[in-house]
């Protein structure tokens, strides 16, 4: 199913919408990238650099004003459903219905997703036992602590075991644990070859986590390469100085057309 | 790929729909169980509390007095009255018991309250000048309201009051109507007098030689063909659509608000947005659910009030049956289904279309009357299913659904019915499809950028309820003060305070630029010319446009027009003030208030400049309140607005506008026309040419202008081009 051994395909992807305030907004302006089985992508950028857009164009959630996107071969306009049947999408904003038990939750999800009914009270249990939420599977998500809910979220995530997962800034709002854990269960996912998008504007977690990195910044891509090969660019060691270097050039030399092709690194 | 039906994914999410409802506890007691308990009490505690009133007016001992030229034949006239027997069970004739009192005034006593009735006696002559002079009293009253409302409509005579009938003495009774005992006894004393009046005019017919016994000069009686089971039906078509709409729209509405917009709050749609569930399936779910808890409601409360009437705590009208044949009851299921779906989907559709509860709560109740309102259909007088009612949803069935409960059965007009609910109920569903991807609702956390940044950014946003404040001022002021304060007056509240003022207020409000706000820019030279030739041929267009719709979409009466040009030639002003109080400045301020400030922010809404036009174009005829005056002034309105964006300045509008309402007012006012003047309808055909001519060359003008660096007007961009 996939092009080349490639999950994820972005290119020229684009979203204008209209603001009352501020006008003609293009929230993402012309972004490429590929992603492939066993790696964690990274979108790095400031708030409203346009993450969450290119991540929502790819769920389908939003639609794109131009260029193309595909998950596992299917493109996000023409098949929407089998984007999102190949995709897990988590992120702080997707919450759980908080009137439903944990098991409940993850039985709903793997069903409307299309997990096959044969194996689904078997998967059920196996999420449960991997994320260790047995004590409180039976109780209802809003009696849960932060904690349980996010291991719940992440399991529902992941109930239908899609090859593709999107983190849309995933430890926004939670504490170092529960922030160390996700990056662990991440880990975890990548070691079983799944394909993973993760957002973040924290520059440790990319660090840790990613093996190829995208600058994102006023919606294009400044930079996107492994960690190594951006030192290598930039002159700098650490992320946070990569970073500061990509967007101060860019600003510099207002929006120039930098990403879009010389340094932007093509699929291996 | 594992690839699964599409019923099982619908059944997964109709059924969590329904678990995660059911454990929602306090919702269920409050929306369910609540009713249950307080429709009977309700009921219960209304009819105990009309038999303890029943009780105490039969109980109630009347006071009345006696007074008039001829109290003593009036007192005695009663005192027969009240001998009548008490034993018929009319309501009219009901038992009570009458006592005489004899106040120094009867009528103060009346007023204090100490006696129910003054009965009052007049001779001949005293009652026909009373009636004259109430006649008079009336007609005066007529007069003056006539002339207050400005409409030279004479007050007529009404001359079949003054038929002259041979004068009798007469009784009238005095009673305060605001108080239940005094009406009461009035009710009942009046109906014995008439009696003992009958059986007195009977006796001296008898006694003047013509040997004819009442009952044969007239036996009336009122008796209804129909059988009780088609009045009961009669009465329960009327109220069963109603009833259960409101049931629906009450019951669904408990699912229907949290199914959408609080599943926004609470970020659980998205979370359902990026699983492989279609956007089909999750409406089908949520219609469902909302169908199911909205019709589940109505059946729980018909059987309740079935129940209570069983065991006899609730009581049904005298002679109340029902009987339908099968076929007609199938039809009647056959009909309320499609009303179940289009309440369930208009719920759904708000739902969807509120960013918030508290929207959904603001929406409701124009929904909630704009359900009620034609599903009480049935009632119109003379409404009869063969006509167009047929075609309009809802009140078609409900129209239907009473002719099936009279026992008339008319299928194609009946299928007609069903398919126009099911139509619109269709096309609900398929906008509430479109609102789960209307992006704005999903994201609209991240887009609302306007509220933080406040000032002239939120403008856009406000500008409309900023004139719907200004025009409800506009129409209460020149309500209440329009008489007094006369032509002059009313044009300077309206122009310099609520309009002007209005205006800047907004503009200190939102921080604005007044050079942006109000377009004041410089012109391009050519713009001037355009307005010269524009300016009388809209004027002549507009003319022939209003004909047409005078005479093919509504026509009003020739005799309003009439006076309203009267009252527009208004009062006789020298030429200056004319020109100055009709043309100029309603041609400055009206412009900076409509296609000034209004443009400006709603330009950022409506981004296409047709729709724009259009919509400053009614804005600005709604402004001139009357009815027919909007075509015109709207058109106008219209066409202003395309002359500021082609531009880009205010100014040529200004004249055109102050041009337009000089040729509309000063040359008819000042006697410069023949008497009978008026433009024929066809001039507005060259007319069209000369307008089009004109706009061209303000849109050229307005080209050359942004090619010369001034900044042309263009919805939508404004702010880009400062970035």
């Amino acid at each position: 199913m996939t092009t080349n051994g490639r999950t994820v395909f972005v290119e020229d992807l684009r979203k204008t919408f209209y603001d009352e305030s501020r006008g003609e907004v293009k929230a993402v302006d012309g972004v490429t990238f590929s992603c492939h089985p066993g790696e964690v992508f990274g979108l790095l950028g400031a708030n409203g650099a346009g993450k969450t857009t290119t991540l929502r164009m790819l769920s389908t959630v939003l639609k794109p004003t131009g260029g193309t996107a595909s998950v596992m071969g299917h493109d996000v306009v023409r098949e929407p459903e089998s984007v999102r049947e190949s995709l897990g999408f988590y992120s702080a904003s997707t919450a759980l219905f908080p009137r439903l038990t944990g098991r409940e939750t993850l039985r709903f999800f793997a069903r409307i997703n299309h997990y096959p009914v044969e194996g689904l009270a078997e998967r059920v249990e196996a999420l449960i036992s991997r994320f260790g939420i047995q004590e409180y599977a039976n109780a209802r998500i809003e009696k849960l602590s932060t904690g349980m809910k996010q291991k719940v979220s992440i399991a529902r995530t992941i109930a239908h075991d899609p090859p593709v997962l999107i983190f849309d800034e995933p430890t926004v709002g939670l504490d170092v644990l529960n922030a160390l854990e996700m990056v662990k269960v991440i880990r975890e996912l990548r070691d079983e070859g799944k394909t993973i998008i993760f957002s973040s504007h924290i520059m440790s977690e990319v660090e840790k986590l990613c093996d190829r990195i995208a600058i994102i910044h006023r919606g294009r891509l400044l930079a996107l390469g492994t960690l190594e090969s951006l030192r290598e660019a930039t002159g700098e060691h650490y992320l946070e100085d990569v970073f500061v270097h990509y967007v101060t050039r860019a600003e510099g030399l207002e929006v120039a057309a930098i990403g879009a092709t010389g340094e932007l690194e093509e699929a291996p | 790929m594992r690839k699964a039906r599409g019923p099982s994914v619908l059944g997964t999410l109709f059924r969590s729909e329904m678990r995660m409802l059911l454990r929602d506890t306090r919702t269920i007691l409050i929306a369910i169980v609540a009713p249950l308990i307080m429709f009977p009490a309700y009921i219960l505690v209304m009819n105990h509390v009309e038999s303890r009133e029943q009780r105490a007016l039969e109980e109630e001992t009347y006071v009345y007095a006696v007074s008039g030229s001829r109290a003593r034949w009036v007192g005695e006239v009663v005192r027969a009255a009240i001998a009548l027997d008490t034993t018929d069970p009319d309501t009219t004739r009901a038992p009570a018991v009458f006592e005489l009192r004899t106040p120094e005034d009867p009528m103060a006593a009346l007023q204090a309250g100490e006696i129910h009735l003054v009965v009052e006696g007049y001779s001949a002559v005293e009652w026909d000048s009373i009636r004259t002079e109430e006649r008079e009293a009336e007609e005066r009253e007529a007069e003056e309201r006539a002339s207050r409302a400005g409409r030279a409509e004479e007050a007529e005579p009404d001359t079949s009051l003054v038929e002259e009938e041979p004068s009798l003495p007469a009784v009238r009774i005095l009673y305060r109507g605001e108080s239940d005992f005094s009406e009461a006894a009035r009710r009942r004393l009046r109906e014995r007098i008439l009696e003992v009046r009958a059986a007195r005019r009977d006796s001296v017919l008898l006694s003047s030689g013509f040997p004819v016994a009442t009952s044969e000069v007239a036996a009336v009686e009122a008796e209804s063909v129909a059988s009780a089971a088609k009045a009961s039906g009669l009465f329960l078509g009327l109220a069963l659509t109603p009833f259960l709409v409101i049931l629906m729209l009450s019951g669904g509405s408990i699912v229907a608000v949290d199914a959408i917009c609080g599943e926004k709050e609470r970020g659980t749609l998205e979370t359902l947005l990026t699983t492989a569930a279609s956007r089909t399936d999750i409406v089908r779910a949520k219609l469902l659910a909302v169908i199911v808890v909205g019709l589940a409601v109505a059946v729980i409360n018909v059987s309740n009030l079935l129940v209570y009437i069983v065991l006899g705590v609730l009581d049904l009208p005298p002679d109340f049956v029902v009987e339908i044949d099968p076929l007609g009851l199938l039809l009647l299921l056959v009909l309320l289904v499609p009303v179940a779906v289009l309440v369930a989907a208009a719920l759904l559709l708000l739902s969807g279309a509120s960013k918030s509860y508290r929207e959904y709560q603001v929406f409701f109740f124009p929904v909630f009357v704009a359900f009620v309102v034609p599903s009480f259909a049935a009632g119109l007088p003379g409404i009869d299913l063969h006509s167009v009612i047929a075609l309009v949803p809802l009140a078609g069935v409900a129209v239907a659904v009473k002719e099936i409960l009279v026992g008339k059965i008319d299928l194609p007009f009946q299928a007609l019915a069903f398919v126009s609910t099911s139509g619109l109920a269709l096309w609900l569903t398929f906008k509430t499809h479109w609102t789960l991807s209307n992006e704005k609702l999903i994201s609209g956390s991240d887009l609302d950028e306007a509220d933080l940044k406040g000032g002239a950014a939120l403008f856009p946003r406000h500008v409309l309820r900023w004139f719907l404040g200004l025009w409800v001022l506009f129409f209460l002021s020149s309500l209440w003060f329009g008489e007094d304060l006369g032509l002059r007056g009313q044009v300077v509240l309206n122009l310099l305070v609520i309009f002007f003022g209005g205006s800047l207020v907004m503009v200190r409000r939102y921080r604005l630029d007044p050079v942006e706000a109000y377009g004041l820019r410089k012109a391009h030279p050519a713009a001037w010319i355009a307005v010269v030739l524009g300016a009388p041929s809209a004027l002549l267009v507009g003319f022939g446009v209003t004909e047409l719709v005078n005479t093919f979409v509504f026509p009003v009466p020739e005799q309003l027009l009439e006076n309203f040009g009267q009252e527009l030639l208004g009062p006789e002003l020298p030429l200056w003030q004319l020109v100055l109080f009709l043309s100029v400045l309603p041609g400055i301020f009206e412009e900076l208030f409509f296609r000034g400030i209004l443009v400006h922010g709603l330009r950022r809404v409506i981004r296409r400049k047709w729709l724009l036009a259009v919509t400053v174009g009614l804005i600005f005829g709604i402004f001139h309140v009357s009815l027919f005056r909007i075509v015109p002034t709207a058109l106008l309105g219209f066409i202003l607005t395309w002359v500021v964006l082609f531009g880009g300045s205010i100014y040529p509008a200004m004249l055109w506008h102050a041009l337009n309402n000089a040729i509309a007012t000063v040359p008819a006012t000042l006697g410069w026309l023949p008497e009978d003047f008026e433009p024929e309808a066809w001039w507005a055909l060259p007319a069209c040419l000369v307008l089009a001519f004109s706009l061209w060359i303000l849109w050229k003008a307005g080209r050359g202008n942004a090619k010369r660096g001034v900044d042309e007007m263009r919805p939508g961009d404004g702010t880009n081009a400062r970035r």
